[in-house]
C-alpha cells in the first residue's frame, strides 16, 4: 500500500516538476519547509526583493533547493554552507552584485562597484578581532526582508539612514574599539538640526548621513577625498542647496555656494587651499546643522575672529545692533558673499559701508569718528605704500636694507592691528595703533631713503676716486716715460 | 720739501746704511723681451694679498666669529659701519681676483720655465702659496654664515671626505665634528685670520727674497742671446715704478667692482633647512667640482668620486714637483710635453668651468 501511495506521490511530484520546468520556475523547497515551520527569517524572507527575483535560500546558504528531504537538501554533498559568518556574508551579496551579468539577469539596473567602495571605505577595513571587515553588507540592509531602498522600510531608506548609523556610531563602548576620539553623539546632534528635524517628520529629502558621508565609499574625514573632508564640504552642501528645485518647498535662498566661492574665505580655501578656512559647518554645525540666530552670529564668527568679537562686544555698537535686532557681524561683513575687508569699508563715503547709518546730515559723533577714523587708516597705507616702494628702490640698488624691511612688517602689523581696532569704534584706542604704525612708517621712510642717498653717495665717492687713482696713474706714467727717456738718452 | 727728504733719508742711511740697499737694488735688472707683461702678475698678487691683509684687519674689529653673531655682524658691517660695505666689497672681490691673479702668475711661470734650476724653491714656496690661496678662499666664504656658504662649505667638505684613508678624520676636524656647525666656522675663522696668515706670511718672505737673491728668471730663448742683444730694464725704479702703476689700475678696478657690485649677504644659514637647489663652489673650485659630475659611480672596485679626487691630489702634486722631474727645461732644452701639459691643464680649466657655471 505504502508502495503504491509512495509512486502516486512521486507522480504527482514529477509532474509539478515537469510543470514548473516548463513555466522556467522552480519551487524553493527551502522556503517552503522553513515557511510552513512558521521561521522568521522565511517570513522576512518572503517581503525580500531578492525572494520576488527568484533567487533562493540556497543562493546564499547552499544546499540543494528543490530537495523536499532536508537531509539530502542541506547535505554538504548540496553545497549546503549553513550561515555564512563574517566575510563570508560579503562574498555571497557580492556573487550577484559584484557581477553585471548576473545582474542583468535579474533585470536590475543598480551599480555593481559597491563592493568595491565598500573596500577601500573606512567600513572595509578589518575588525578588531582581525578576522573579517568591520562593517557587511547586512550590517546596513539587514539580511532576509531585503527591500530596495527606495523603499520607505528600507533601514536605508534616507528616514531610516540615521537610526541604521546610529546602531553603531550612537554605541560609546562599540566606537571606543575603533576610534575613540570619534564622538558618538551625532545621531543627537542631529535630531536637533533642521536636516533631523524635517527627517524625523518622514521627509527623505533633507541631508541624512549617507547624503553627506557616502554610503559605500565612505572615508575618513582627514582623507582627503572624504566628501566631508574641508575643502570638499562646501561642493558636498552645494548638492542639494545649489539646486533650486530641489529646495523649491523649502523656500531658501540657493545661491550660497556661489556668493561662498567668490568670498575671502572661499577664495582662501579654495584659491590658497588653506584648510583653516571656514566652509558651510564651521557656521552652521554639522550633525546639527542649522542657520546661526541673529544673537548667535557674533559668536559663531568670533570663534575665529576672537578679538574682533571681543572688542565689538564691548563697543557702542552692540547695543545699537541689539536694540535693531541687526545681525552684528553680517550687517557689515554679509554672510556668504564676505569680502575682504579694506579701508574701502570704513568712513562716510558713499561706497562705506559706515554711511549707511551714519548720514552726513546728522552730525552725529559716530559720523565724525568714522570720518576721522578713515583718515587716520588711509594715512597709514598710504605712508606704507610709500616706504614699501622706497625699500624696493633702495634693495634693487643693492642697499643692504633688511632691518628697514623687517621693520616695515611692523608697519603692516600696525596696519592690521588698526583694522581689528575698528570694532571697538573707540577713536582715541584706533588712534593710538594707527599712531604707532605711523611712527614705525616714519623710521622705515628715514632709513630707505638714507640708504637710497647712501647709493648715490656711493656713485659719486667713485667718480671722485676714479678720478683721483687715474690721475695718480697718470703722474706715475708720465715719470716712468720721463726716467725711461732720460735713461734712454744716457 | 726736498730738503726734509733728504735730511730723513740721511737720517735713516746713517743709522741702517740705505746706500747699500739702493746700490743692491740698482744694479737688479728685469729682462725685457715680448713676455715680459707675465713678470707684474707676481707684482699685482702681492698688491692683493696687502689689500686683503688690510681690508682682512678692519673687518676683524667688527666680525664676531660665532654662528649665532657671524650674520648679523656681517649685516653690521655693511649697514651701520661708515665704509664697511667698501671694505667688505673690496675684500670679496679683492679675494676673487687674488686668486684670479694667483692662477695667471703660476701659469705663466710655468709656461716661462722659470721653475727650473736654481728657483726649485721659488716654485715650490709659490705653489704652497697657491694653494693657501684656495684655502683662504674656502675659509672665507663660510664667515658670513648665510645659506650658500653653510650648504657649500658642506659639500666641500664631504669631497675632502671622500678622500681614502685620511679622508674621515680631515672631514672631521675641518668640521670640528660629524657636521657643519658653529664649531666649523670658528675652526675656519681662526684658519682665516691666523693660521693661513702666518704660514703665508713665511712662504711669501721666502719667495720674496729668493725673487731678489736669484734675480727675475729669464726665458729660455733670452738666456741664449748675447749679453750685448740682450735688452734690461733697471728693478728699481723702472719695474717697481710700472708695478706700482698697474697697482692704481687694479686698485682703479676694484673700486669700480666694489661699488657696482658690492658683496651680496644673502639669507642667514639655517642647519636646518633643505639645501638651495644648484648649490655650487666658488669659481675656482668649480673645474674640479664639475670633473667629478663626469666619473661613473664606480670606476673598477673604487667609487669614481674617490678616484677623481686621487687623481686631482696626483695631478696637484705632479705640478708642485716639476722641478724635479722636468730635467730637459732645467738643462736648457725645450719640452714640448710640458708645454702641452700646461695648455691641456689651461682649456680643462676654462672649459670646465663654464660648464661647471652653466651648469
Amino acid at each position: 500500500m505504502n508502495k503504491i501511495i509512495l509512486s502516486v506521490m512521486l507522480l504527482i511530484s514529477s509532474f509539478m516538476l515537469a510543470a514548473q520546468d516548463k513555466g522556467k520556475k522552480v519551487v524553493d523547497q527551502c522556503y517552503v519547509c522553513h515557511e510552513s515551520l512558521g521561521s522568521d527569517e522565511a517570513t522576512l524572507f518572503k517581503k525580500d526583493i531578492h525572494f520576488q527575483k527568484g533567487i533562493s535560500c540556497a543562493d546564499c546558504h547552499g544546499g540543494d533547493r528543490q530537495s523536499d528531504d532536508m537531509d539530502k537538501a542541506m547535505s554538504k554533498e548540496a553545497g549546503y554552507k549553513g550561515v555564512p559568518k563574517g566575510n563570508e556574508i560579503t562574498q555571497a551579496c557580492i556573487r550577484c552584485h559584484a557581477s553585471s551579468e548576473m545582474m542583468k539577469k535579474y533585470g536590475s539596473k543598480i551599480p555593481t562597484n559597491q563592493f568595491e567602495l565598500l573596500k577601500g571605505s573606512v567600513h572595509g577595513k578589518l575588525a578588531i578581532d582581525g578576522a573579517e571587515r568591520i562593517v557587511q553588507c547586512i550590517t546596513c540592509h539587514n539580511a532576509h526582508g531585503i527591500v530596495e531602498v527606495t523603499n520607505p522600510n528600507s533601514p536605508v531608506y534616507p528616514t531610516n539612514v540615521p537610526k541604521t548609523c546610529g546602531k553603531c556610531h550612537d554605541n560609546p563602548v562599540y566606537m571606543r574599539s575603533y576610534n575613540p576620539s570619534l564622538p558618538v553623539d551625532q545621531l543627537q546632534k542631529y535630531r536637533t538640526s533642521v536636516h533631523g528635524m524635517r527627517n524625523a517628520k518622514g521627509d527623505p529629502k533633507p541631508a541624512e548621513c549617507a547624503s553627506c558621508h557616502g554610503s559605500h565609499d565612505i572615508k575618513n574625514v582627514k582623507d582627503v577625498r572624504s566628501k566631508v573632508y574641508p575643502t570638499n564640504i562646501p561642493e558636498t552642501c552645494s548638492k542639494c542647496h545649489s539646486d533650486p528645485q530641489y529646495m523649491k518647498e523649502y523656500k531658501i535662498p540657493t545661491n550660497q555656494y556661489a556668493l561662498y566661492k567668490k568670498s575671502v574665505h572661499g577664495v582662501a580655501l579654495f584659491e590658497k587651499h588653506d584648510l583653516s578656512a571656514p566652509v558651510c559647518n564651521s557656521c552652521h554645525g554639522n550633525h546639527g546643522a542649522t542657520p546661526p540666530g541673529v544673537e548667535s552670529i557674533s559668536e559663531v564668527c568670533g570663534t575665529c575672529h576672537a578679538l574682533n568679537a571681543e572688542l565689538f562686544s564691548s563697543s557702542p555698537h552692540k547695543k545699537a545692533f541689539d536694540k535693531q535686532k541687526l545681525p552684528e557681524c553680517e550687517t557689515c561683513h554679509s554672510n556668504h558673499d564676505i569680502e575682504k575687508p579694506t579701508s574701502k569699508f570704513l568712513g562716510v563715503t558713499p561706497d562705506a559701508i559706515c554711511s549707511k547709518c551714519h548720514k552726513p546730515d546728522d552730525k552725529s559723533k559716530g559720523y565724525m569718528v568714522a570720518k576721522e577714523m578713515r583718515l587716520m587708516i588711509d594715512s597709514l597705507a598710504s605712508t606704507e605704500k610709500i616706504d614699501s616702494a622706497l625699500v624696493e628702490e633702495a634693495e634693487q640698488k643693492g642697499m643692504e636694507i633688511n632691518e628697514a624691511k623687517f621693520k616695515l612688517r611692523d608697519a603692516t602689523q600696525a596696519s592690521m592691528e588698526a583694522r581689528t581696532m575698528v570694532h571697538s569704534f573707540d577713536e582715541a584706542k584706533f588712534n593710538e595703533v594707527v599712531n604707532k604704525g605711523l611712527t614705525v612708517t616714519s623710521s622705515v621712510k628715514a632709513d630707505a631713503s638714507a640708504a637710497i642717498h647712501e647709493y648715490y653717495f656711493r656713485r659719486i665717492g667713485l667718480g671722485i676716486s676714479v678720478v683721483i687713482i687715474s690721475f695718480l696713474a697718470l703722474m706715475l706714467y708720465l715719470f716712468i716715460r720721463r726716467i725711461e727717456k732720460k735713461n734712454a738718452n744716457n | 720739501m726736498k730738503n726734509i727728504f733728504t735730511k730723513i733719508y740721511n737720517w735713516v742711511d746713517e743709522r741702517v746704511k740705505l746706500e747699500d740697499l739702493v746700490k743692491f737694488m740698482g744694479k737688479k735688472y728685469v729682462p725685457v723681451h715680448r713676455h715680459s707683461i707675465w713678470y707684474y702678475f707676481g707684482g699685482v698678487s702681492l698688491f692683493f694679498f696687502i689689500i686683503q691683509v688690510t681690508t682682512g684687519i678692519l673687518l676683524l674689529f667688527y666680525y664676531k666669529g660665532s654662528s649665532d653673531l657671524a650674520f648679523e655682524s656681517v649685516q653690521f658691517i655693511m649697514s651701520k659701519v661708515q665704509f664697511g660695505w667698501l671694505v667688505r666689497s673690496i675684500h670679496a672681490w679683492a679675494a676673487n681676483l687674488f686668486i684670479l691673479s694667483a692662477f695667471i702668475h703660476m701659469f705663466s711661470v710655468y709656461f716661462e720655465k722659470a721653475y727650473r734650476k736654481p728657483r726649485e724653491i721659488t716654485w715650490v714656496t709659490g705653489m704652497l702659496m697657491f694653494f693657501m690661496c684656495l684655502g683662504f678662499g674656502f675659509s672665507g666664504y663660510l664667515l658670513p654664515w648665510n645659506t650658500l656658504s653653510f650648504f657649500a662649505t658642506k659639500v666641500g667638505t664631504d669631497i675632502a671626505g671622500a678622500v681614502p684613508i685620511i679622508g674621515e678624520p680631515l672631514r672631521t676636524f675641518i668640521r670640528g665634528g660629524d657636521d657643519v656647525s658653529g664649531a666649523t666656522l670658528s675652526r675656519l675663522f681662526g684658519f682665516h685670520v691666523a693660521l693661513f696668515p702666518g704660514i703665508f706670511t713665511i712662504l711669501l718672505a721666502i719667495h720674496l727674497i729668493l725673487i731678489q737673491r736669484q734675480g727675475i728668471s729669464e726665458p729660455m730663448h733670452f738666456e741664449e742671446q748675447h749679453s750685448s742683444e740682450k735688452k734690461t730694464m733697471p728693478f728699481f725704479p723702472n719695474f717697481l715704478l710700472r708695478d706700482l702703476l698697474l697697482w692704481l689700475i687694479v686698485l682703479n678696478v676694484l673700486a669700480i667692482l666694489a661699488v657696482f657690485f658690492p658683496a651680496d649677504l644673502g639669507v642667514k644659514a639655517d642647519p636646518f633647512s633643505s639645501a638651495p637647489a644648484g648649490i655650487k663652489p666658488e669659481w675656482y673650485f668649480l673645474f674640479m667640482f664639475q670633473s667629478l659630475k663626469y666619473f661613473p659611480s664606480h670606476i673598477l672596485f673604487a667609487e669614481g668620486e674617490v678616484v677623481g679626487i686621487l687623481l686631482f691630489g696626483a695631478a696637484g702634486l705632479l705640478w708642485l714637483l716639476i722641478p724635479f722631474w722636468d730635467r730637459k727645461s732645467s738643462r736648457g732644452e725645450q719640452n714640448r710635453f710640458v708645454n702641452y701639459l700646461g695648455i691641456f691643464a689651461v682649456i680643462f680649466i676654462i672649459i670646465l668651468t663654464i660648464l661647471g657655471w652653466r651648469s
